[in-house]
């Protein structure tokens, strides 16, 4: 283990919308994600304030739960230190905990043979009920002594909050970025003489000395102090440090503050700042990561973070931020509270082909591209306005398989989802639990069915033919020969095939089935089974083809059979956003 | 070795030194200059100083005064009792492991060794402290049992630059068997192995004393260590005196002479300024207090042991009036004289056991009044209410109690004092605070036993009786005689008997 600053466990009590949490993030890069007002910024605020670098903080009734002020709020960290902290050089030592993977546990002496572990220390924030901070550290023995701002002002907590004005890095405060870089605490006594030594008097002009001559008159004979100048004198609030910042030149020679950049540059800089100083007592806060920053400055930046090997929070809600933090830790915040941590390769993967995924209000996991087309017509029709400013996204699954996979991990992790898939007859089981935890935000195709079979079932045989004409009416060519190839008829007329499929004892529905779906049986050779199974293509299986599919539905009568199983699914949805349940959508 | 190869080999990037200190050969000086030269080398951390005795807390506090809040002196017991105070749980002890060591007798041995286990077994814990102390003094090295040798130790391990101080000749605490003193005999080995050894040989203490009484007894330690005996044949270096008396007290311990041959000790202890008179025993102490009249005091020393009976009774038997009042006599038996179980003590305890019913005058009516307060409230504030009032009769002169002196007044006084708390286990945290916090010296002519005078030193001490009882033939009594020899810097008086004397003196 390094030896280095890292949160190993956070523990939040009755703090602004967080009545409790307990979190255990990763050790390198974690990104919170969660829809809307879930406490994303309250974490982060917590850790900040947690690891504030002065005393002086204020805290109002709307910190507190519920703004329920007569009781404590807590900010409760796990966390290990590097000596450089001096966190074992306060007044009162700091004695180590052990952390086993779950917890901080007193070190014991007889669990023979157990390995030592890195030494943790469980440091506390609470908010008073007389709105006061206090900062502390809990020793082994559950006594607690302050912790002083000096190790926390060690801990370098580069924060980019969502406050666009905010430019405190960029400035000479105690324990910002810019104070931690420049490193040396005389420098604000240095310049405070310095201009001290400025003749202010010099400056005036005759009408303002004959204005002060007058009052010091007024003064010595009212026998107040007199013999008046005037000279900088110090006033509380405003401090040398906060007076000074890094400036640059621009192109034109002109010398500007840094804080008058963009809000974009600004955060840049803030980072590369916080870079220049020790890696190992760094930790990382970042609020809305994109904010400011064109797509490619995103994934600049990103990756220089990613690089830095340093523990990080972040939020965003940008999907170029999440496909390029390709090695962070995903966490998904429920709007209860509850936090799980989105992994697997399948998480991975979807994060990089989809990241928009994991930004929605409620994502649909499609089995396929057949599904989404499909899906997204059923939700056109079953939706007032358009599904995806309700913030419902389609995902593609990449295939039945990968699909349960997703969903599985997608489950773990308490994030709000759904699925559409087809029933290949395979994981039955898997399936079975995933259902009985979504309920209807799972729909899968009863009986070993996929789209294409179940909607084509449904459509009279009177209407078959028309799967096989385009919008004007004329026939496919390209479908019409996946059907003659299948069933061996040199025409490629409507009548041949259907002649064949007689001869072949088979039905026209069951042969546009097997085309469409691409079924090809095993005693084919590979290149002529590889042929068959293309046959797909040239129906359904794509996403225009998934919405002609649904279209078919609608328009040739088989709405009716599939409403039953279709429209509960479409109910569960508009559930999520909030949608009052429907009894029927419109058809034709 | 010269004091200036000492502080090289101290300054040396060698991560463990031993220095071999013979009293009076400014170890606390060395040790102390060296804290500031380590200190000031320091980016970090704090220079932690290690001692057995408050008394020698006291003199490191007073040497080192000058350098920083980032010397730390304490004793390696309070050391390991907060270690054991914030570990309690997983060593299995009570939550104020101070206290609970008094109860036992003041035995802070079993918390020494579950904290050494927890520092060899988690070597985090000990790389946290190495950490906050890059640099560790400890003084009187001799006197760590194993568990505190092996904590040492395990702190170097972690990186803790280790600087110990000790004298084996100095080895008093504790009554060692054969397989300790060989366990003690491995650790210089080990640390000879370990790291670099050096001997501290300036007499520093007689310099503005007796020179040659310094280098005499140097020499004297070296015989004691080679088993040899010392040489008190004429002529004798200038301060050193030796007086032939015979103890005329037939009772054990007990010492008492004829006027003529008190006359020329009586002589020396009036012309003097100051006097520290050394016993091996403490009951022997307390015969030479009557034996001048109770005109010197008893130098109490640190501990207070009837003090941590009397609490751990209460700590028992709070509630039960006859075995407070057992334990108030057996008080009050250690700290006064005259308290006797046919004068006093027989009817306090009837008094108690009765519950103060009979009717009395005079002295019983005292000691019932006595009692009554043990009857009324048997816990520690009967008890400190009961000690009162036996102070008050001594100091008014009331019938009957005239007789009674209290010896120990300290110990006296901290148990009076124990009322003033809420509970005794409070009282007995906050009687142990204040004595680490003001560390009282002796007075100017005081008598003490030889292992409570260890760690002084004094311009003129007597030493007595040296008669074969006192200081036999053992390693035990070598030590003893050595730290009584090397206490005083101007003159070192023996009083020593014609019959039977010490098998380690060489007399004409």
């Amino acid at each position: 283990m390094p030896d280095s600053a890292r949160i190993y466990k956070l523990i939040i009590k009755r703090f602004r919308g967080i009545e409790t949490l307990e979190w255990t993030p990763a050790l390198g890069m974690n990104v919170l994600l969660g829809g809307g007002d879930t406490g994303k910024s309250t974490i982060l605020d917590a850790l900040r304030l947690l690891l504030h670098p002065s005393n002086h903080v204020s805290v109002s009734e709307f910190d507190y739960w519920k703004r329920q002020h007569d009781d404590e709020f807590a900010i409760e960290a796990i966390i290990s230190l590097p000596d450089s902290t001096e966190i074992g050089h306060q007044q009162k030592f700091a004695w180590p905990w052990q952390w086993n993977g779950h917890e901080a546990v007193v070190p014991s002496v007889d669990e023979g043979g157990a390995e030592d572990s890195e030494p943790v220390y469980r440091i506390r924030a609470i908010g008073t009920t007389d709105l006061e901070m206090s900062w502390e550290i809990v020793q082994p023995n559950e006594e607690t002594n302050s912790l002083s701002a000096a190790v926390r002002r060690k801990i370098g907590v580069v924060r980019l909050t969502n406050d666009t004005r905010n430019d405190r890095d960029l400035r000479l405060v105690y324990g910002s970025a810019l104070d931690r870089l420049v490193a040396d605490p005389a420098l604000r006594g240095r310049l405070g003489r310095r201009l001290s030594e400025i003749d202010l008097q010099t400056e005036l002009g005759d009408d303002s000395i004959a204005a002060l001559a007058t009052l010091d008159n007024t003064l010595a004979a009212e026998q107040l102090p007199h013999n008046l100048a005037l000279g900088l004198t110090s006033s509380q609030g405003l401090s040398i440090g906060a007076l000074t910042g890094l400036v640059a030149t621009d192109s034109s020679g002109t010398q500007l503050p840094l804080a008058s950049w963009g809000s974009g540059t600004r955060r840049m800089v803030t980072l590369q700042i916080a870079k220049a100083t020790e890696a190992n007592t760094r930790i990382t806060i970042i609020d809305e990561i994109e904010r400011g920053l064109e797509p490619y400055r995103l994934r600049n930046l990103t990756h220089s973070l990613l690089n830095d090997g340093v523990q990080g929070f972040i939020t965003t809600h940008s999907a170029v931020a999440i496909s390029a933090m390709a090695d962070a830790h995903l966490w998904y915040l429920d709007s209860g509270g509850q936090i799980g941590e989105l992994q697997g390769a399948d998480i991975a993967r979807q994060q990089q082909r989809d990241a928009e995924t994991f930004l929605a209000k409620l994502a649909v996991i499609c089995e396929g591209v057949t599904e989404m087309g499909f899906l997204s017509v059923l939700l056109e029709r079953g939706i007032e306005g358009d599904y995806r400013n309700y913030g419902i996204h389609l995902a593609d699954g990449k295939g039945n398989d990968s699909t349960l996979a997703l969903l599985k991990s997608l489950n773990g992790a308490g994030l709000q989802f759904a699925g559409f898939a087809d029933d290949e007859g395979r994981d039955p089981g898997q399936w079975r639990d995933l259902k009985a935890s979504m309920g209807h935000r799972l729909f899968q195709w009863p009986d070993q069915c996929c789209s294409e079979e179940a909607v084509i079932g449904t459509i009279g045989d009177e209407n078959l033919h028309l799967l096989l004409r385009d919008d004007d009416g004329d026939l496919i060519g390209d479908r019409m020969r996946t059907l003659a190839t299948r069933i061996g008829s040199q025409t490629k007329t409507l009548e041949a095939i259907e002649e064949s499929c007689t001869r072949n004892d088979m039905t026209l529905r069951q042969l546009i089935i097997e085309a469409a779906t691409g079924k090809a049986p095993d005693c084919l050779e590979r290149p002529q089974r590889k042929e068959w199974k293309a046959h797909a293509k040239q129906w359904f299986k794509s996403e225009l083809g998934g919405r002609e599919l649904a279209c078919h539905m609608f328009r040739l009568g088989g709405w009716p059979a599939l409403k039953s199983i279709l429209l509960p699914h479409v109910n569960a949805i508009r559930l999520v956003v909030e949608l009052p349940e429907i009894e029927n959508i419109r058809n034709g | 070795m010269g004091d200036d190869e000492i502080a090289e080999l101290l300054d040396s990037p060698e991560r463990l030194v031993t220095v071999s200190a013979p009293a009076g050969c400014g170890k606390t000086y060395q040790g102390a200059l060296y804290a500031a030269r380590a200190l000031a080398n320091l980016n970090r951390g704090r220079v932690l100083i290690l001692t057995h005795t408050h008394a020698a807390c006291n003199v490191f506090a007073s040497a080192t005064s000058s350098v920083s809040a980032r010397v730390e002196i304490k004793t390696l017991d309070a050391f390991i009792v907060e270690i054991a105070r914030i570990y309690h749980r997983p060593l299995d002890l009570p939550s104020d492991p101070a206290a609970w060591a008094q109860g036992q007798d003041g035995d802070f041995a079993v918390i020494a060794e579950r904290v050494a286990g927890l520092l060899v077994s988690r070597p985090m814990v000990a790389t946290a402290l190495a950490r906050r102390y890059p640099v560790i003094i400890g003084d009187e090295h001799q006197d760590s049992s194993s568990a505190q040798h092996q904590l040492m130790m395990s702190l170097h391990s972690a990186g803790t630059v280790m600087r110990l101080f000790g004298d084996r000749m100095q080895t008093l605490y504790g009554n060692k068997t054969a397989a300790e003193r060989q366990a003690d005999q491995v650790r210089w080995d080990e640390l000879g192995d370990k790291g670099k050894i050096g001997t501290l040989s300036n007499p520093h203490r007689w310099h503005d004393g007796s020179v040659d009484l310094g280098r005499w007894i140097l020499r004297a330690r070296e015989a004691l260590e080679n088993g040899e005996a010392v040489d008190l044949r004429e002529p004798l270096p200038e301060g050193l005196g030796v007086i032939r008396v015979e103890n005329r007290s037939q009772r054990h311990n007990d010492f008492w002479l004829n006027p003529d041959d008190r006359r020329p000790i009586d002589a020396k202890i009036n012309r003097l300024p100051s006097m520290l008179v050394l016993s091996r025993n403490n009951d022997t102490v307390k015969s030479l207090r009557v034996f001048w009249n109770r005109r010197y005091s008893i130098w109490e020393g640190h501990t207070r042991y009837a003090l941590t009976e009397l609490l751990s009774a209460l700590e028992l038997d709070c509630g039960n009036v006859v075995a407070l009042a057992n334990a108030t006599v057996s008080f009050l038996q250690k700290t006064c004289k005259g308290f006797a179980n046919r004068s006093h003590a027989d009817r306090f305890l009837r008094e108690a056991r009765e519950g103060c019913i009979s009717s009395a005058r005079g002295k019983p009516a005292l000691l019932q009044a006595m009692a009554k307060e043990l009857v009324d409230r048997p816990n520690h504030i009967g008890v400190s209410r009961c000690l009162q009032l036996l102070n008050r009769f001594v100091s008014e002169e009331a019938g009957g109690f005239t007789e009674i002196k209290i010896d120990y007044r300290r110990e006296f006084r901290d148990a009076v004092s124990l009322g003033d708390f809420s509970d005794s286990s409070i009282a007995l945290r906050e009687i142990n605070r204040r004595r680490a916090f003001i560390r009282p010296m002796p007075p100017g002519k005081a008598l003490s036993t030889i292992h409570k005078a260890k760690g002084m030193e004094c311009d003129h001490a007597i030493i007595m009786p040296c008669d074969r009882k006192s200081f036999s033939n053992s390693a035990i009594s070598r030590c003893l005689l050595y730290v009584a020899l090397s206490r005083a810097k101007r003159s070192l008086t023996l009083i020593v008997p014609h019959d039977d004397p010490s098998p380690l003196l060489i007399l004409d």
